[in-house]
């Protein structure tokens, strides 16, 4: 499997998604769009897999296939959250931002080979990578949730029910983002030589870390103001952002040693 | 935040408290930074900083168990003291990403002559500003996890003790082993013996190990091809320049828009080149070079063009295939697959081991910890030298255990997600009862 193929699959998945999403809104059952929904993923998961094995190494090297992952993951996450909260917006929109992704990757591919560098060839790269993927699409759906919230003001019904499913979301994704950012530094002592090196990309990675944190301590009194706890989110994911792009194009991340072309 | 009629100071404390003190923990920082400069790691290595280390633990006990009654000890361990001393180690954590920064090593002189330098920011992690803040955080983390103890404990706080203590152990751990530290390099030659290191500021220095180097051994990757502009060198297409790996004779492929069959291959050759001429012959020996055949074919050319390609080595030259007037086909440095040392190692005691180094695969000796770091770059895959780094870091069992912790914590959080009051369950039922 080469990336010529991709447009197929992607383009296949999103299809599936996409009639998933209708169906949640026409149908009484769950049922129907989670199986819908899953052979997308299935669909999708074929192309990673066979990519997977065609390169010799997990795909996981270039921003193009990390952006492979995001596009898999979100409606992941969209899904799981539609199942868990009954939001049935939240697949649209989660369907609609993995589309972005996949566009990206169709028209502006990255060199793909199948060399890689001995620091990356190490256990930990895979688990390392994918649930960082992981919780980013947990995050983004999350902040979709909160630019929702913060849209629709206050014409919503049922806020706690909101705030609660924030709050799971964040759990979920700040656990899997300690995960990462700790199996990171594990890794670093076995290719580096240190754990942590305050790297622009590590620097990053403590920023989002630590946005996230304030979230979740800002919300434990309960005078706290939705509000200001949806911008908080908005402002987090933007330093998950720098962390997980950004970096490349700032002044500091010249001597960055986590860039790879 | 909590009741609008109080006022800055009154009790309870809240927020705006918050914000002052941390504010008040980075002017102290600044104007420590100002009086005496950056902090020097040196200043607190072993074994001042395992003293420094037990008095804070000590002096957090002490204190928690005479005052903890006191409004200033229970307000630091509160969310009212937490999160503006976070948001205030996000700042510097912000200004550490987007400030281009300098080796902690780097002294006065070698830093540029403005208000930033004052400040520690091109040296941002041993500035005070930044050092105070995290012992601000560690003091208010320690309170807070003395106080939970204090109450009656359920399931719940498993999850909190190792996130919270957890990152207390790896924070405190990390930076007072960060004195401790020490990293060197030592470069050994096929055959040889070496003992001694050289640290970052050139220093040699007698270790109390030797490593003898038995084989250097590199894997590459196989041999790419390129199309390159002949004038400027460039990777072709300019947008998106192509590569294609070499996958076995008579493989035919597109690259940037020439058609190619590969014709032969030659892992071991000699380039003799003239003014006009390259030739191409097999060569077993030390330096010879990868070589690769081609037919090339351009659309507007009928007639293909043949020849050999090869990227050179350190005694042959590179060649390359002229396509047509601007472009020719190259081959690029093979990437590197993997490369190994194969050691003998002698310690003090008199001990004598075997092993192989590589890159994500250290060997660890006592405190130390043996990376390969690096080989004779200008003689390549026939470099007979390896660079080894030594890295020396007592402390990291100290940051395992804290990492471990974290670790546990995390999926805790995963599984466990947050605190559902009853408080917000009777909420829920409130706002559906008042919808119907
Ligand atoms: C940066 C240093 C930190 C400080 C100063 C801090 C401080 C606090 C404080 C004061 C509380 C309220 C405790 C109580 O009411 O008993 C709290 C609760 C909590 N913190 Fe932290 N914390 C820090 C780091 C973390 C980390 C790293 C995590 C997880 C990744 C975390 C997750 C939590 C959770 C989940 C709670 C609620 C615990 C519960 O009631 O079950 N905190 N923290």
């Amino acid at each position: 499997m080469t990336w010529d193929s991709f447009i197929y699959f992607s383009l296949g998945s999103l299809l599936l998604w996409g009639v998933s999403d209708i169906s949640a809104y026409v149908s009484r059952k769950k049922i129907i769009p989670l199986l819908i929904s899953t052979a997308g993923l299935i669909l999708f998961g074929l192309f990673i897999a066979g990519l997977w094995i065609s390169l010799e190494r997990p795909p996981l090297r270039t921003m193009g296939e990390t952006r492979l992952w995001y596009s898999f993951f979100l409606p992941l996450a969209g899904l799981l959250t539609y199942l868990r909260w009954d939001y049935k917006w939240i697949l649209p929109f989660t369907t609609l931002l993995s589309a972005v992704f996949i566009i990206i990757n169709i028209t502006n591919p990255d060199i793909h080979n199948k060399a890689l560098m001995p620091a990356l060839q190490s256990p930990w790269f895979a688990p390392h990578v994918i649930i960082y993927m992981f919780s980013y699409a947990l995050l983004g759906a999350v902040t979709l949730v909160a630019v929702y919230y913060l849209v629709k003001g206050e014409k919503l019904e049922n806020t706690t029910k909101i705030m609660i499913m924030a709050d799971n979301m964040v759990y979920a994704g700040i656990a899997c983002v300690t995960l990462g950012m700790l199996m990171g530094a594990l890794w670093a002592k076995e290719a580096w030589g240190h754990y942590w090196s305050w790297d622009p990309k590590e620097t990053w990675a403590a920023a989002t870390w630590l946005g996230y944190l304030i979230y979740i301590h800002y919300r434990l009194k309960k005078r706290s103001s939705n509000k200001t706890s949806m911008i908080i989110l908005i402002i987090a994911f933007i330093l998950l952002q720098i962390c997980w792009y950004g970096v490349n194009y700032l002044p500091s991340a010249q001597q960055s040693i986590h860039t790879y072309s | 935040m909590n009741n609008s009629s109080r006022k800055v100071w009154e009790s309870p404390w809240g927020y705006p408290e918050g914000f002052i003190v941390a504010t008040g923990v980075v002017l102290a920082g600044i104007l420590l930074q100002l009086t005496s400069g950056k902090l020097n790691p040196d200043l607190y290595a072993y074994p001042v900083n395992i003293i420094i280390g037990a008095l804070f633990v000590i002096g957090l006990l002490t204190i928690h168990f005479i005052y903890k009654k006191s409004r200033i000890v229970r307000w630091l361990s509160t969310v009212y003291s937490t999160l503006p001393a976070i948001a205030l180690l996000l700042v510097l954590c912000i200004k550490l990403g987007l400030i281009p920064q300098l080796p902690v090593t780097a002294d006065e002189s070698q830093l540029p002559f403005d208000l930033f330098s004052y400040l520690g920011w091109y040296q941002m992690t041993t500035s005070w500003p930044f050092v105070l803040t995290c012992f601000y955080l560690l003091i208010i983390l320690g309170f807070t996890t003395l106080r939970r103890t204090g109450r009656k404990q359920s399931w719940r706080d498993i999850g909190f003790y190792l996130n919270h203590l957890g990152l207390f152990i790896a924070l405190l751990g990390g930076i007072l082993g960060s004195a401790d530290l020490e990293r060197l390099t030592m470069t050994v030659s096929e055959g040889n013996v070496e003992w001694r290191g050289t640290t970052h500021r050139g220093d040699v220095v007698e270790m109390p190990l030797a490593i003898q180097l038995d084989s250097f051994i590199i894997e590459e990757y196989e041999p790419k091809l390129v199309l390159i502009d002949t004038q400027t060198g460039r990777i072709l297409p300019d947008t998106r320049p192509e590569s294609y790996m070499y996958e076995g004779i008579g493989k035919k492929t597109q690259l940037a828009g020439i058609y190619l069959e590969i014709t032969d291959y030659l892992p071991h050759a000699a380039v003799f080149r003239d003014s006009i001429h390259s030739n191409i012959v097999p060569m077993q020996m030390e330096g010879a070079a990868t070589a690769l055949k081609v037919k090339a074919t351009y659309e507007s050319t009928a007639q293909p063009v043949e020849g050999w390609i090869s990227n050179g080595s350190y005694i042959f030259p590179h060649s390359t295939l002229q396509v047509d007037e601007n472009r020719s086909l190259a081959m690029p440095p093979q990437e590197v697959k993997r490369y190994s040392s194969h050691v003998t190692l002698y310690t003090d005691e008199g001990n004598t081991e075997k092993a192989v180094i590589e890159v994500n695969k250290p060997l660890s000796v006592n405190n130390w910890m043996i990376y390969q770091y690096s080989y004779d770059d200008s003689k390549g895959k026939y470099s007979d030298t390896s660079v080894f780094e030594l890295v020396y870091d007592p402390w990291l069992k100290f940051i395992y255990i804290g990492i471990a912790m974290l670790l546990a914590g995390a999926i805790y959080l995963f599984v466990a997600g947050p605190k559902t009051d009853n408080l917000i369950e009777e909420k829920i039922v409130e706002e559906r009862q008042s919808q119907s």
